[in-house]
């Protein structure tokens, strides 16, 4: 599986916001993302029936989800019966050992792909190229980041980050191309080069957008024609898919491809969207003699579990959270530090991989709830991350992970809640220890604990007024009543 | 037609997990609610109806919405009065592109509407993708990637999105409409549908009807082959043709 690097969610997101090339390229990007998804929306459907389509494929989703046994069984017959093979894979080392196996029993020596998110969650081209088989993203973003051996920065545009420069000297290094500024000259170089892979590689590898249930049909939703040509040229076609990718009948295509382009790039449609139910006919011209499917759980059966979670498998990864999220627009995909990023990242991540290990995700959101309004399935996902946040405060997996300081201060803050007095006492110890450090008004840095000056380190504290309020107040009814309310 | 490929020997396992995390210790019998799926071959059969009359009756208003909404997602429209017009049209667009080698399927359509004379008198000799006796899966890749063009017929067009479905199969090479760096589509009157819902409901029907033996592959094509992955900028012709050209007859 691919590594989890979510541990160092902080350090990450500090680089990132240090970086001014970066903060310049996602603000200008996501900006894109947004007014196109505004736009398209509106002069289409307007807020109601966009509305509307959002609360039917929520509900299509979750009770797909609710049900996901009866759908797998249905699709496991539906392809089979198409004269396709269906594996079940629990995690990633036997997805990628199904795959391996598949590839020695045909003698595969390239692999072209077409973009998946579970393969980088299985990490299959290290896999791949650790037997000697050569692996090929043939989406032009995902070749580029494969050639700079890192992960997608975003889920639908992973390279956002490469600027054409970056992009050259990469060409440069790995095809030997000659230097350009020229975008679509960028394209033909890749392009060439990959017609290249496309007419020696013997195996397809593509994930699925949507698995129909009745029919067996996997599809796929792509602009460039790579997921074509990979479920075209190859002799073998592999598909990778999450299990919960299930949609049950084919007449529910009909929506899912209004609110997928539309969330992601603010397109109508894609320019292609491949439907592959099976193997070729004997009688077809080409197209691959063998087709296999293979339904992934990885970690999906923790966001199953969990009665809360479970909506966030009706995930549709159309990247709309991530591109409407003031912390990703700010952090941007890396710093999540596995395969998913921005607030569907932050809400998977954990349960998927480690909660203890990727425990700070949960917390990079402000709650703000922009994400749960434009999710095209309705995910309220900061509902989910307080629940996730709940379950890192209470240590869930069996042992604490709140800090000495933390439940000091929680404890004192619960004993002073519980009496007038206590309370009062308590603000009274810390306008007297405070007040030696107060300027203006403004308590501007405080020395004690790493905890306190922390906070003041950033911020400014506003400094406590010389009496308190409940004396004032005392002192107010006193003088009207002549009489002292205690 | 092969064998039946071997259920997975994880499923079981697999799916009583899943079963297990649900809450559930027996498995579900009856189909849960779900309104597309309880429609039968007949409810089916009767929604199509209505679908194919609904569709006739606002043809000429389709068609005009097809060439609107393709226009706007950069197609090249082009509209013919007659069979003979259309073939025009295509050797036309041929010869301005300056196309030396063409690629065509071999669909009934091309019986209908005559491409390959008026294409010769323009200089341009098509040559059919198809496998045939003597041609080799790498020698019809071989073709298809020398190709300049190619010209195909389609199973429907659907007006909402500008979507052409093109469905493989014997005469009609996968790689006929993906390869070549041009692309031209025809299209017929009846072929044309209003909405994406018709033409699910449509595919439905004749997977019910079919009983497996329809298509296992198909394609909607709705533009030219696009990114915009390097800085967002869109870049059209990256693996697939980025000049599209639509013939619509009617
Ligand atoms: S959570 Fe919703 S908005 Fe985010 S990627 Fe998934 S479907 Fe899109």
């Amino acid at each position: 599986m691919a590594e989890v690097k979510s541990a160092e969610f902080k350090k990450a997101s500090g680089k990132a916001l240090r970086d001014e090339k970066l903060q310049h390229s996602l603000e200008h990007v996501m900006e894109h993302f947004v007014g196109a998804r505004a736009n398209v929306i509106e002069d289409d459907f307007g807020d109601e029936s966009w509305e509307a389509m959002r609360t039917r494929a929520a509900g299509i989703k979750q009770s797909t989800l609710e049900h996901l046994d009866y759908y797998l069984d249905m699709v496991d017959k539906s392809v089979r019966r198409n004269g396709g093979h269906v594996y079940f894979a629990d995690d990633a080392a036997q997805a990628n050992a199904i795959v391996l196996d598949i590839a020695k029993r045909n003698g595969v020596k390239t692999v072209i792909k077409s973009k998946s998110m579970v393969s980088e969650e299985m990490g299959i081209n290290h896999v791949l190229e650790g037997e000697g088989i050569e692996p090929v993203e043939t989406d032009l973003g995902e070749y580029i980041i494969q050639l700079a051996g890192e992960t997608p920065f975003h889920i639908i545009a992973p390279a956002m980050h490469k600027t054409r420069q970056e992009v050259s000297t990469l060409f440069q290094e790995w095809l030997k191309t000659a230097p350009t500024q020229d975008i679509k000259r960028l394209c033909v170089y890749a392009r060439d080069a990959l017609r290249e892979k496309f007419a020696v590689a013997d195996m397809g590898i593509s994930g699925a957008n949507f698995v129909v249930a009745e029919t067996g049909t996997v599809c796929l939703v792509t602009n460039e024609g790579n997921g074509r040509m990979t479920t075209s040229a190859p002799r073998i076609h592999v598909v990778l898919a999450g299990m919960e990718k299930i949609v049950p009948a084919i007449e529910d295509l009909a929506l899912f491809l209004r609110l997928l382009p539309r969330s992601a790039t603010g397109q109508r449609i894609t320019s292609y969207n491949t439907f592959a139910s099976g193997p070729r006919a004997p009688s077809d011209e080409d197209g691959p003699e063998e087709f296999h499917l293979i339904l992934v759980d990885n970690g999906r059966l923790n966001l199953l579990r969990d009665e809360v979670m479970r909506e966030a498998l009706r995930c549709i990864r159309c990247g709309a959270c991530l591109n409407h999220c003031p912390v990703y627009r700010k952090i941007g995909g890396h710093a999540y530090g596995w395969v998913y990023s921005g607030p569907i990242g932050a809400i998977v991540t954990p349960p998927m991989t480690n909660m203890k290990v990727a425990r700070d995700l949960p917390y990079a959101s402000t709650l703000c709830g922009t994400c749960k309004d434009v999710c095209p399935v309705k995910i309220d996902i900061p509902r989910l991350l307080l629940h996730l946040r709940y379950k890192v405060a209470e240590g869930a997996i069996g042992e604490r992970s709140t800090t000495w300081m933390e439940r000091l201060f929680v404890g004192q803050w619960h004993g002073a809640m519980r009496s007038r007095r206590a309370l009062e006492g308590k603000a009274n110890l810390g306008r007297l220890l405070t007040r030696p450090f107060a300027r203006g008004g403004k308590v501007r840095k405080l020395p004690f604990t790493p905890m306190v000056s922390g906070w003041t380190a950033s911020r400014d504290f506003p400094a406590p007024a010389p009496r308190s309020f409940a004396r004032l107040w005392r002192e107010e009814l006193a003088h009207d009543n002549g009489t002292e309310l205690r | 037609m092969s064998p039946t490929p071997e259920e997975h020997p994880n499923k079981t396992a697999f799916l009583l997990r899943v079963r297990s995390a649900l809450g559930r210790t027996e498995p579900i019998v009856h189909m849960p609610d779900h309104p597309s799926l309880k429609s039968n071959a007949m409810r089916q059969q009767e929604k199509v109806r209505t679908i194919v009359a609904r569709n006739e009756a606002r043809r000429s208003s389709t068609l005009d919405r097809l060439a609107r909404t393709a226009a706007a997602a950069s197609w090249n429209v082009r509209r013919a009065g007659d069979a003979e017009e259309a073939a025009g049209i295509i050797a036309e667009i041929a010869q301005q592109s300056g196309v030396k080698s063409l690629v065509r399927s071999a669909e009934d359509v091309f019986k209908r509407v005559n491409i390959d004379t008026p294409l010769r008198s323009v200089g341009v000799s098509p040559a059919i993708l198809a496998s045939g006796r003597s041609r080799t899966r790498g020698a019809l890749r071989d073709m298809a990637f020398r190709a300049d063009m190619g010209v195909t017929g389609v199973s429907y067009a659907i007006a909402e999105t500008a979507s052409c479905a093109v469905t493989p199969r014997r005469g009609v090479a996968r790689l006929a409409s993906l390869a070549p760096p041009r692309l031209v589509l025809l299209i017929e009157p009846e072929q044309v549908l209003e909405t994406l819902d018709d033409f699910f409901a449509i595919t439905r029907l004749n997977r019910m009807q079919a009983r497996g033996r329809t298509a296992n592959y198909f394609n909607f094509i709705s533009g030219p082959s696009r990114t915009a992955d390097i800085e967002q900028t869109l870049t059209i012709g990256v693996h697939g043709p980025g000049e599209v050209h639509m013939v619509i007859l009617g």
